[in-house]
């Protein structure tokens, strides 16, 4: 029976993936078609021979293409578009359904930012699109949390699988950065997916590489020092790059503009610098190109670029462009790697036969700590160009960039973005499901409560009755006054001589918690707890007594939430 | 596209067709216009070919006469005889991208590739013909190619095998001789930095492609400009240069007619459509498309291209390729569309020289005039 049930997840993923990878392939060739149509393809810029309009056009496509996208995010609950981000949050805090309606309406701005030649990317809302699709399948045949995070990473890893025409960068993908753990249970839907979404892109999407290098020269030894250093380097391109969307998405926050306008006035901005240096426009395609060419790009004109790029990317994105990270960290990489290969090449004057090694090297150097996934970058180099030398170079590049970047700014850029929204990843999914566990889940009123004016002897008769060995003090008013042990309460009894109240009784020393309190902080305050019970107390609304969590139920709940990780993360089938 | 158009022309053009057979029989009974059909092509050993392969089995055939006017290329004539409403033509041979003009103007009659016979296994003629090779009024018959060819005796020890050799001055010195256009050199030149086919196109439509594919072809020390197609290959068989562009038959012609030592490098070949149009307003345009079945026959192709080393534009005519009919020698491996010389073809994109023709000619020019300075 498990068998079956596991034979139908498979074939759910796969599913999934067939449909995520048609989507993704409809969704590259519209954003081309829209590109062609709205002259921000070089070619179609070409073909269209009216200077004034052109002109004209490169500043109000994007300013136009930014009033429509911000006006569908104020369709969107957060009024900003979603983004892998969200993805990574849904599995991690196994909180999983993603809603579709967001989901969908996101892709939809995204199509209009890349459309309208925006400087963002489009593989982050083909996995959003992805995984909105897996967590709607998911729910429509009602399975569980683990299922829906399953269904999810099949539908992500489909998306990129067909949009990178990488299988296996797809798998990993899904694994490195959403699921974050290898389970067999997941690889096998996942991989299914993937596989469909490959096949699906090498029949119906008839486009080329995103790069493929010819056969070049094999670099010489020390030239492997140089690709450590381009790693070290791009590291820290790769935190200007996350700190410029950052910092711009701060600034753009504090304008008083409405944010509905804001991707109009950015639009605006990235067309009248397109009118000096046209290469920031879109997803670049074409100057990801010539940054492979020894010689396409003059030192200055690379670095000029590069910048300009940084800043284009983080004004798009920061002030509310809808679009991923990685097409723009992918062009910034190359420029990166050609301005070290050409610097290189002056230096040591040797011909520049691996150039290309380079540009690729910056780009994996970028890449990788952006979106947190090193191997998920080899591999597009390695399934793009097939090239085992080009690969082993990446990775002598990605060895320090990655942990450079994780130590200075965090694992990826999606997780910064997290963090600030309080989901922080660094310690993994066990503390991030356990934080995103309210403590209310485990609220009871199967407690004693206390009258503070009451006798000490009433209140031994009560907590007798209920076999409970601690009371809690509320007052007339609902309010929470302290905690009393059964023992203290007789202590008392014994040593007055008359009736004693209550509230005169020494109470116990006994953290409280909120009802936002997490079972993760939950747990920390037990550490210090011999006793029963906790009680929950609202300030929010003067103090006023919830009810308790008794100790057994935390250590229950942390027990069954480590188990159904475990079961998630280790199980076969 | 092309089925609505016929669907629509047809019941419109029946009656006045019809009208018009009428007025010739009264008006002019002694004209034979009726057994004539006049097709504009291209002369020479081309019209050599077509002569033996399509025309004389055709008239064998039909008894129809086939009138041969020669053609030039350019629209000018075609143009000023429908403006005046006195087409001499019925058919036209033309190139694709000149083909793809008229009809913008108008000046083309549409057609449909219904009106195609099936292969001989009975494969529709849209699965059998190459890709693109059916227009809105112009089908395409052959495939010729724009070729570098090399003296065999000018790099002992090594010959050219990529289209990056042209470029590379020194594993293979001496003078080029280039066609004086902007087509076909800049396609080259950037390839000679290993960009994919596919990209060509897009990357020539920044500043930054033309500028480095202007770049490459400024390496070159010496280059002889060609306008005339036979200028290449006398400066090649005389030894005026070491490496030349120029059409592949003409090359063929030398190396099996004329003995002459060259040999062609087939990596990125830039391929054309060479079509049958009929012209608005000719005077048997039944007749003409008639002769267009005939002549686009899976025989008659397979025909041809033994004639002459152009690629059959049917996938069933290239596979009955066989030898030419005098020297005896496969033609199989001189037509462009042989999977062997077809490997790194390049099809020259006509929608984007159509538009932007005119300011790369410019840019070629300002390029040239600096080159060979004042």
């Amino acid at each position: 029976m498990a068998v079956i049930r596991f034979l139908g997840l498979v074939l759910l993923g796969a599913i999934v993936g067939g449909v995520a990878a048609l989507l993704a392939v409809a969704f590259v060739s519209a954003v081309l078609a829209l590109n062609d149509l709205l002259l921000i393809s070089p070619r179609s810029r070409m073909m269209f021979d009216h200077p004034g309009l052109l002109l004209a056009a490169t500043v109000a496509v994007p300013a136009l293409g930014g009033l429509v996208v911000g006006l569908l995010h104020r369709a969107i609950p957060e009024q900003r578009p979603h983004t892998p981000a969200d993805v990574i949050a849904a599995v991690q805090t196994r909180h999983g359904r993603l809603p579709a309606r967001a989901g969908g309406l996101s892709a939809l701005s995204a199509l209009v930012s890349l459309g309208a030649g925006a400087s963002v990317g489009q593989y982050g809302p083909l996995v959003q699109l992805g995984a909105s699709l897996g967590s709607l399948g998911a729910r429509v045949l009602r399975l569980g949390r683990s299922d829906d995070n399953i269904t999810i990473a099949c539908g992500v890893a489909a998306a990129i699988a067909t949009a990178f025409n990488a299988p296996l960068a797809g798998i990993v993908f899904a694994h490195e950065v959403v699921l974050r753990h290898y389970a067999l249970r997941a690889f096998a839907p996942v991989a299914a997916a993937a596989l469909v979404g490959y096949v699906i892109a090498t029949n119906v999407l008839d486009q080329g590489a995103l790069f493929h290098v010819a056969e070049t020269a094999v670099p010489r030894p020390w030239e492997f020092m140089a690709f450590l250093a381009i790693g070290g380097l791009g590291a820290l391109v790769a935190g200007a790059y996350m700190h410029t969307i950052l910092g711009m998405t701060r600034i753009a926050g504090s304008l008083p503009l409405a944010p509905a306008l804001r991707p109009a006035l950015a639009g605006a901005l990235l067309g009248l610098t397109a009118l000096w240096v046209p290469d920031i426009l879109g997803m670049g395609q074409e100057t990801l190109r010539f940054a492979t060419i020894a010689g396409a790009f003059g030192s200055t004109e690379l670095l000029l670029v590069l910048v300009l790029k940084i800043a284009a990317t983080g004004l798009c994105l920061g002030m509310g462009f809808s679009g991923g990270v990685f097409s723009p960290a992918l062009v910034i990489g190359m420029l990166f790697g050609a301005l070290c290969g050409s610097l290189v090449g002056q230096l040591s004057g040797a011909p520049q036969e691996t150039f290309v090694f380079y540009a690729v090297c910056g780009m994996v150097a970028v890449t990788s700590p952006v979106i947190g996934a090193p191997l998920t970058s080899l591999l597009i180099v390695f399934e793009l160009t097939g090239s085992y030398a080009l690969t082993t170079a990446a990775l002598a590049s990605v060895t320090l960039a990655s942990p450079i970047a994780a130590q200075l700014f965090g694992r990826s850029l999606f997780d910064i973005q997290l963090e600030g929204r309080g989901l922080d990843l660094s310690a993994g999914r066990g503390r991030a499901v356990l934080r995103a566990t309210p403590v209310t889940e485990y609220l009871t009123k199967a407690c004693v409560t206390l009258d503070p004016q009451s006798t000490v002897a009433e209140a031994v008769t009560a907590l007798c009755q209920a076999r409970h060995g601690e009371g809690y003090l509320v007052d007339g008013q609902g309010r929470y006054r302290g905690c009393v042990s059964l023992a203290d309460l007789e202590a008392a009894r014994e040593a007055a001589a008359g009736p004693v109240r209550v509230d005169e009784v020494a109470p116990l020393a006994r953290p409280v918690l909120r009802p936002d309190t997490s079972l993760w902080d939950a747990m920390a305050e037990l550490q210090d707890v011999t006793g029963e019970a906790l009680p929950v107390i609202d300030p929010h609304a003067d103090d006023a007594f919830r009810g308790v969590v008794f100790e057994s139920s935390i250590t229950r709940a942390y027990l069954a939430h480590s188990d159904e990780l475990r079961r998630e993360e280790h199980g076969t089938g | 596209m092309a089925r609505d158009d016929r669907s629509r022309r047809w019941p419109a053009s029946a009656p006045g067709l019809a009208l018009l057979w009428l007025a010739l029989f009264i008006a002019m009974p002694v004209q034979a216009e009726d057994d004539t059909l006049s097709v504009l092509s291209w002369g020479g050993a081309y019209e050599r070919a077509q002569q033996a392969a399509l025309f004389a089995p055709y008239t064998a055939a039909t008894g129809m006469r086939i009138e041969v006017a020669r053609y030039d290329g350019g629209l000018e004539g075609l143009r000023r005889a429908v403006a005046e409403g006195e087409v001499p033509w019925d058919l036209i041979d033309m190139t694709r991208s000149e083909a793809m003009a008229a009809c913008a103007e108008g000046l083309l009659e549409p057609l449909s590739p219904e009106l195609l016979a099936p292969a001989p296994d009975g494969t529709p003629a849209e699965q059998d013909f190459l890709p693109n090779s059916f227009g809105r009024c112009a089908i395409t018959h052959s495939i010729f190619a724009t070729v570098v060819a090399y003296r065999q005796d000018a790099f002992p020890g090594t010959r050219p095998e990529s289209i990056a050799d042209l470029f590379d001055q020194q594993q293979f010195p001496g003078p080029r001789a280039l066609q004086r256009t902007p087509a076909v050199n800049l396609e080259w030149a950037l390839l000679s930095y290993r960009v994919p086919h596919e990209e060509l196109y897009d990357l020539l439509s920044t500043r930054r492609g033309l500028d480095l594919a202007l770049a490459r072809l400024d390496e070159l020390q010496e280059i002889q400009w060609w306008e005339a197609g036979d200028t290449p290959v006398r400066l090649l068989t005389e030894g005026e240069v070491v490496m030349a562009s120029g059409y592949n038959g003409r090359f063929f012609d030398a190396m099996v007619n004329r003995g002459a030592p060259i040999d062609i490098l087939w990596d990125g070949q830039v391929q054309e459509h060479e079509t049958w149009a009929i012209p608005r307003g000719a005077p048997n345009p039944e007749t003409a498309r008639d002769f267009l079945r005939f002549a686009t026959t899976t025989e008659r192709l397979a025909d041809l291209s033994r004639h002459i080393p152009y690629g059959p534009a049917r996938r069933s005519a290239a596979a009955r390729v066989t030898t030419h009919p005098d020297s005896g020698i496969d033609m199989r491996l001189h037509i462009p569309t042989h999977p062997l010389n077809a490997e790194r073809a390049l099809a020259k994109d006509e929608a984007w020289y159509a538009r932007t023709l005119g300011r790369i000619e410019d840019y070629f020019r300002a390029w040239l005039e600096e080159r060979e300075g004042p």
